[in-house]
């Protein structure tokens, strides 16, 4: 007798049994230990390895650290933040933190993206220093720059700020620093001599806040040359072109401290004699951007070759002028190509700051190896320089590895690197 | 047939683009020379007015000019030779620390961007900490770090405890056991170079034979082996054949020192550029009355001293030796002799871009890796090769595309970085020209000296590298 298909006596009633759970090699603590370091005997033995290698370093480490004679950097503190600017003067390199947090502020509010990222790490910072008992003025300098930070970024994301206006401001606020911390403006070759404090002369100025404003200035007053010997390299000129190209090459090719060097002997000698000689910041700050704009032209020469070149085709089929197809079809592109490229570039000119150390500046570095020289320090046995330099690492680090991580996490969401 | 008549004019012309792009670039031209012309004319001037010892002209004759200072490594260098010697010394340093620091600086990069993509979750972390760290702390503070803080903490000569037989590490430096060739030894070095000969044609001609058989695989092995066979078979030849030079004399200076030499005009006398030295011979001293005071062997340059005998030595014996030494470290004093020594200043520099630019070339390698297809991974093990196979023969060769220029641009800066050895004192190249300019005052030439060395090695590493990259290249059709 032939089953009728219809019956459905043999589907099993009964209910599916459950579900088992994983086995515990598979999961959990174990399961993840064997994935990732006991899944076969190389990956046992180089793990075993690593955690006597390991050993070793923690164990050093945590003595020394544990050990380690932090008091220099405590008392110096002032120091290593601003060098030997006047103390009854603070108010000015203060009034600059605020000032820049507020726009950072706005910035975060504003554009979002990196500044955010950027934005979230200058809170930090803020938040941690007003904390640790550093001197109660320094931390309710820290609490307001923090207030002016968050207020920026409430104001920022609801009032639709002119995106340009902001801009600008952030343009305008360097030469204002420069100002600020001067204490209003001199220059007597111009005639032109006005104050509002006390004028506190470059060579005071020092420690973290000198390292900032080096590369601050090397990347942004670079930023206008680069993109223009990126043009230029890119042009059809030849004349142009060589130029750039040598330009870029040459200053590629040799090493920053050559071109520092070379800022502080022979700047002077470049300029009519009747102008005498600018100060020693001015031509450090000469030599980073010189070198900075090279490196700059070549990473926003990466931007332009990466658009189509339809773009150009279709901005010159409107009838764009060369001018106007620069500035509103082939450079917005471009540069919003490149922002991780250059946060990656100013990571590096902050670091390479260090080397106007060399050239008697007093940068982070520099600050360092005075207080290691300090006559207080040296009855202790081994000296403070490890300590002093370690601390001067971490404080790099802290900066250097916030803005990359910053940038890393821009990239993926953007999703450069993708594959 | 009606056509719609364009006017048949040309454009005046001041709007013909060809004639704007050539008044755009003599401008352009003009603008440039002129400044140019600006800034060197002042400079002129300047210099004129200032009495610096190159004396205002843009004059090279201070190159031949007694330089007076000393030069502490790297070839023996006299205060009494010219000032262009003492830069090309300094050349010679900065090579010395770029090559091995390149070397070592590919060893660390690689092993560390291959731990960067292992599986092993604390292999792969305990290298992201190393490569985090190093990267984002400047290189002149890891390097004051490693010369004041760690190197200057070494124990006094005095104090410093030996690394089993390797040797000892002080705060003056680094003293190693090393291997030198003998009085005996030197014809090796025409065997050295016969063995690598030898070794590259083999290579080239089993790589021949690998490739008509059809056979994957390289022929360096069997270049290795050539070499090391006509190597070893040198040294017998050179053991057996080994004897020192009939005229052989010595000095003996104040009972305790002296020099061992080929006494090649026969006066009995050391004669510093007529006789040659003999180095690492042993030698045993005796006293008067006959008996042995001391034992040991001649240094690199032939001479001998030993402190604390029993009684003044008067008469000196010596054997042949054999064709390669071990020279062991001995404290001497406040010092040591025998074996080699490494600077602390040349040790810190090393080691601080060697750490500095690992971490850069581990990230390089990992981009790289990580830029071969997964399939290619899959690939490869589903054809049954391991880990270790399948990255040496299927991941490494495809990311060597993708990792030789930005490998490349990472040598530069080493070279490049190399220059921070006037943090610590090393005599690069940089450091040299720095007292040259002092001393002279020549500002403009050190500057421009500098600069065409460093754009050389620059070219030179870019062409090299440029080579290889091409030979890595994907061969497309």
């Amino acid at each position: 007798m032939a089953t009728d298909i219809r019956s459905t006596s043999w589907v099993n009633t009964n209910h599916p049994a459950p579900a088992q759970k994983p086995p515990a090699s598979e999961v959990g603590v174990v399961g993840w230990l064997r994935t990732n370091l006991f899944s076969g005997i190389g990956n046992s033995l180089l793990t075993i390895a690593t955690l006597i290698v390991l050993y070793f370093i923690v164990a050093n480490l945590g003595r020394w650290l544990v050990n380690a004679y932090w008091e220099p950097i405590w008392v110096n503190r002032k120091l290593f933040a601003v060098g030997q600017y006047p103390l009854e003067q603070l108010w000015q390199p203060a009034l600059v933190l605020l000032m820049v947090s507020l726009l950072f502020g706005l910035s975060t509010g504003r554009w979002g993206n990196i500044m955010r990222n950027l934005g979230v790490g200058l809170g930090a910072l803020l938040l941690a220093l007003a904390l640790i008992p550093i001197g109660l003025q320094a931390q309710m300098v820290m609490a307001a720059s923090l207030g002016l930070l968050l207020a920026g970024y409430l104001s920022g994301a609801r009032v639709a700020i002119s995106s340009r206006w902001l801009a600008v401001a952030w343009v305008l606020s360097l030469p204002a620093t420069f100002v600020i911390l001067l204490g209003g403006i001199n220059l007597p070759r111009l005639g032109v001599t006005s104050n509002f404090a006390p004028l506190v002369q470059s060579n005071l100025w020092g420690g973290l806040m000198l390292t900032m404003l080096l590369a601050l200035v090397g990347i942004a007053v670079s930023f206008p040359i680069g993109v223009l010997l990126a043009l230029g390299r890119r042009s059809n000129l030849p004349v142009v072109k060589v130029f750039c190209v040598g330009y870029i090459e040459l200053i590629r090719g040799v090493p920053l401290i050559t071109l520092l060097f070379m800022g502080m002997t022979m700047l002077p000698l470049f300029l009519p004699g009747n102008w005498g000689n600018p100060s020693q910041l001015v031509r450090a700050m000469t030599a980073i951007t010189l070198f900075s704009a090279a490196y700059l032209a070549e990473n926003v020469r990466g931007g332009l070759q990466a658009i189509p070149k339809g773009q150009y085709e279709a901005a010159d089929a409107l009838g764009l002028s060369g001018f106007d197809k620069l500035r509103f079809i082939i450079l917005p592109q471009a540069l919003t190509k490149v922002i991780p490229a250059i946060v990656g570039q100013f990571i590096g000119l902050f670091k390479d700051t260090s080397l106007a150390s060399l050239v008697g500046l007093l940068e982070l570095v520099a600050v360092g190896k005075a207080v290691i020289q300090q006559p207080a320090w040296l009855g202790v046995t081994g000296g403070v320089a490890k300590e002093v330099y370690v601390f001067v690492a971490f404080v790099f680090f802290i900066f250097s590895f916030g803005m990359s991580f910053a940038s890393r996490k821009l990239e993926s969401k953007l999703g450069f690197g993708k594959r | 047939m009606t056509s719609s008549t364009l006017p048949n004019q040309r454009p005046p012309f001041y709007r013909d683009t060809r004639t704007i792009a050539i008044m755009l670039q003599v401008l352009f031209l003009v603008v440039v020379l002129a400044i140019g012309w600006f800034l060197y004319n002042n400079m002129v001037t300047r210099l004129a007015a200032g009495n610096t010892a190159a004396g205002g002209a843009l004059s090279w004759s201070f190159l031949s000019q007694t330089a007076g200072f000393g030069i502490s490594e790297g070839p023996t260098f006299r205060p009494e030779e010219s000032y262009g010697r003492a830069y090309v010394v300094g050349v010679i340093n900065t090579l010395r620390v770029a090559v091995v620091g390149v070397l070592l600086a590919t060893v660390l990069g690689l092993l560390a961007g291959i731990a960067r993509v292992s599986n092993n979750w604390l292999l792969n972390k305990l290298a992201m900490v190393y490569v985090e760290i190093f990267r984002s702390t400047p290189l002149l503070v890891q390097l004051l770090f490693w010369y004041v803080g760690v190197i200057a903490a070494l124990p006094p000569i005095q104090e410093a405890a030996p690394l089993g037989d390797l040797g000892y590490l002080t705060n003056r430096g680094m003293y190693l056991t090393w291997i030198f060739p003998t009085e005996t030894g030197r014809a090796l070095t025409w065997w050295l170079l016969g063995g690598i000969i030898v070794g590259v044609a083999v290579a080239w001609l089993r790589r021949r034979q690998l490739e008509r058989a059809g056979v994957p695989g390289s022929g360096a092995l069997a270049g290795v082996a050539a070499f090391a066979l006509v190597v070893v078979i040198g040294y017998f030849v050179a053991f057996s054949a080994s004897q020192m030079p009939a005229t052989t004399a010595y000095e003996l200076r104040r009972g305790d020192r002296g020099t061992l030499f080929e006494d090649t005009n026969g006066n009995g006398a050391f004669d510093l550029n007529l006789d040659r030295p003999l180095a690492y011979v042993p030698i045993t001293l005796y006293g008067a009355d006959g008996q042995v005071v001391a034992s040991g062997m001649t240094n690199g340059d032939g001479a001998f001293r030993f402190i604390d005998l029993p009684a003044e030595a008067t008469r000196l014996e010596w054997t042949t030796p054999a064709p390669l030494v071990l020279s062991e470290p001995q404290r001497q004093g406040f010092n040591f002799s025998g074996g080699i020594s490494v600077t602390p200043e040349f040790a810190a520099l090393l080691l601080a871009l060697v750490v500095y630019t690992g971490a850069f070339i581990a990230e390089i390698v990992r981009a790289g890796i990580n830029a071969v297809n997964k399939g290619q991974w899959e690939a490869s093990r589903a054809l049954g090769l391991n880990t270790g196979a399948t990255l040496r023969m299927v991941v490494l060769p495809q990311a060597l595309r993708v990792i030789i220029p930005p490998l490349t641009s990472q040598y530069l800066n080493l070279v490049k970085n190399s220059s921070l050895a006037i943090a610590v004192g090393y005599p690069d190249l940089f450091n040299v020209s720095r007292t040259i300019v002092n001393q002279t005052g020549a500002e403009v030439q050190g500057i421009l000296l500098v600069m065409a060395t460093y754009l050389t090695f620059s070219l030179i590493t870019s062409l090299f590298m440029n080579w290889y990259n091409k030979r890595v290249a994907l061969v497309e059709r």
